[in-house]
């Protein structure tokens, strides 16, 4: 009798294994898919933030185009123009393949989510541009932070405001701004 | 009595058995098996299988897996090599995989490339499966999982990957069963060779950055690795592959012909000379400046074998009966992957 209920829960343990093993397949997809789910997540949560009319965190805005991190970057191909160049980087064992689309005066960086490519950064690279709050490359840190406020972490060669789970990045070369980057949470 | 506690002592231990015995069998199942698509995980664990008696170790990322064939170094300069490279391969991964090829073999020269030098951090679990899943249990796995798990991670996972694989269930693919026991060869000596050409255009300058110092992180590997090749009569040489992106900026160069003359290390930039090598990157690329292909690989080895053997000291070893033998089976399999490879296009 004592056998028999061993063997019994020895069963029992391993149809508890393949049950097991059917459980939780949205927190751990395979591996080399990771990367993919992990963007996917984020960028629902900010799909989500963009039904509903929230703040989509600093944006970048050039010829009445508006740029968010986390974008869908095919609304907004047509809108920019063509790029002055366009490169696209494949990550190692074919985990996605990041594209970079240089214009005039700032860059605009994709990651892949799905079948989507979704706005990584936006990247100042003169001044001819500047941010919705106007500044551009030509002010100093002490214009940031004037206009931006005292509540930005300082780490090594930049200052950085954080809004909505995106940051965007002032990059200084002294006293000078170098460059300014609008970040998506996937780049953490 | 006393029979009836022996017999239930045997069903506790058959139960055992066959519980341990179910689990892994499942967790050899779900794992993933890396035969096609995503082959780079599958290269790690294919060194166990050589004969380890190499005159260079190459240990890093795809910048020498894609970019250096040890079939050319052999046929050129009876140079033995072999390449312990991974995707994206962190420098204390290299590190660890260096300290465990040590204890396999004592090759003259490790090559390490520094593309690597720009992580300071543990990076993504998907890159660092695929180096740590395919090495033996070791002291060096073990460091080498708590040097590279992001904060999402846990030990655990590395130990029974059921833990972590558990879901894969519904994506079970017939090489699941295929390679359930047996994985093919994706590398030649490590080396995973790619024919197609895709020309290198429009390859973007480095972004601004605000800080061009390599990481204390990065640094603290590199020493001991200088240190781990001392202490077993190694020579290390660190080389910066001709890959045009990711962006080798000058501030990092810097650095490392720094690092290098302070610690009487050779270091090779090959980007600086790409024209001696012959690289011409409208044809010997396959990914538009990332990685070589197969031409650009031949090419860079061939510039490199002849530093090994001039620089380096390295003596040919050709006519020595076994490493022929052992040698001239590889170059068949390389010959008839280029012919694979061109078969495919047509």
């Amino acid at each position: 009798m004592k056998i028999r209920k061993i063997l019994a829960i020895t069963l029992s343990v391993c149809m508890m294994g393949c049950a097991f093993a059917g459980c939780g397949s949205d927190n751990a997809a395979e591996t080399s898919k990771g990367d993919a789910q992990n963007a996917e997540d984020k960028s629902s949560a900010s799909d989500d933030a963009e039904t509903k009319g929230e703040s989509k965190g600093y944006v970048f805005e050039t010829g009445g185009v508006e740029i968010a991190v986390d974008m869908d970057m095919s609304t907004l191909e047509d809108k920019l123009g063509e790029p002055v160049s366009y490169f696209e980087e494949p990550s190692c064992a074919a985990q996605g393949i990041a594209k970079l689309y240089t214009y005039a005066s700032y860059e605009v960086d994709t990651y892949p989510d799905g079948d989507k490519d979704l706005v990584a950064s936006i990247i100042l690279k003169d001044d001819n541009v500047a941010t919705a709050e106007g500044i551009d490359l030509s002010m100093t840190k002490a214009d940031v932070v004037e206009k931006y406020g005292e509540d930005y972490e300082e780490s090594e060669g930049c200052i950085v405001y954080a809004k909505d789970g995106m940051k965007l990045k002032f990059i200084l070369d002294g006293e000078n701004l170098a460059a300014i980057e609008y970040n998506s949470a996937v780049l953490d | 009595m006393n029979r009836n506690r022996k017999r239930t002592a045997a069903a506790v231990l058959i139960s055992v058995v066959i519980i341990v015995l179910a689990l892994y069998f499942l967790q050899r199942l779900l794992m993933p098996k890396y035969m096609t698509d995503v082959v780079e995980g599958a290269m790690v664990a294919e060194y166990y299988d050589e004969e380890k008696d190499h005159d260079v170790i190459f240990i890093g990322d795809c910048e020498l897996y894609e970019n250096i064939s040890p079939v050319t170094l052999w046929e050129e300069y009876g140079i033995n090599s072999y390449i312990r490279g991974s995707a994206q391969q962190l420098i204390w991964q290299s590190y660890y995989l260096m300290e465990e090829t040590f204890t396999y073999e004592k090759p003259d020269v490790v090559v390490f490339n520094v593309l690597s030098m720009k992580y300071d951090e543990p990076q993504k679990e998907t890159y660092n499966r695929m180096t740590l899943d395919g090495m033996k249990w070791s002291r060096s796995k073990i460091a080498d999982i708590q040097a590279s798990m992001t904060e999402e991670e846990n030990f655990l996972e590395y130990v029974f990957p059921i833990l972590r694989y558990h879901s894969r269930w519904n994506e079970l693919t017939w090489d699941d069963i295929k390679y359930f026991w047996k994985r093919d060869k994706v590398t030649h000596n490590g080396y995973y060779m790619r024919l197609d050409v895709l020309p290198a255009e429009n390859v973007p300058e480095g972004k601004v950055l605000a800080d061009y110092k390599f990481g204390e992180n990065a640094y603290y590997y590199l020493d001991k690795m200088v240190k781990l090749c001392e202490d077993n009569g190694v020579e290390l040489v660190l080389v910066k592959a001709p890959s045009l992106y990711p962006y080798w900026y000058d501030e990092w160069d810097e650095q490392m012909v720094d690092y290098a003359r302070e610690h009487n290390l050779k270091y090779y930039n090959f980007l600086k000379v790409t024209d001696e090598i012959g690289l011409d990157f409208n044809m010997d690329t396959y990914d538009a400046g990332l990685h070589l292909n197969l031409s650009g690989a031949q090419k860079l080895s061939s510039y490199f074998g002849k530093i090994l053997a001039e620089e380096c000291g390295l003596k040919s070893r050709r006519g020595e009966a076994a490493l022929e033998q052992s040698w001239k089976e590889k170059c068949q399999d390389y010959e008839e992957e280029i012919e694979r490879q061109q078969k495919g296009w047509e």
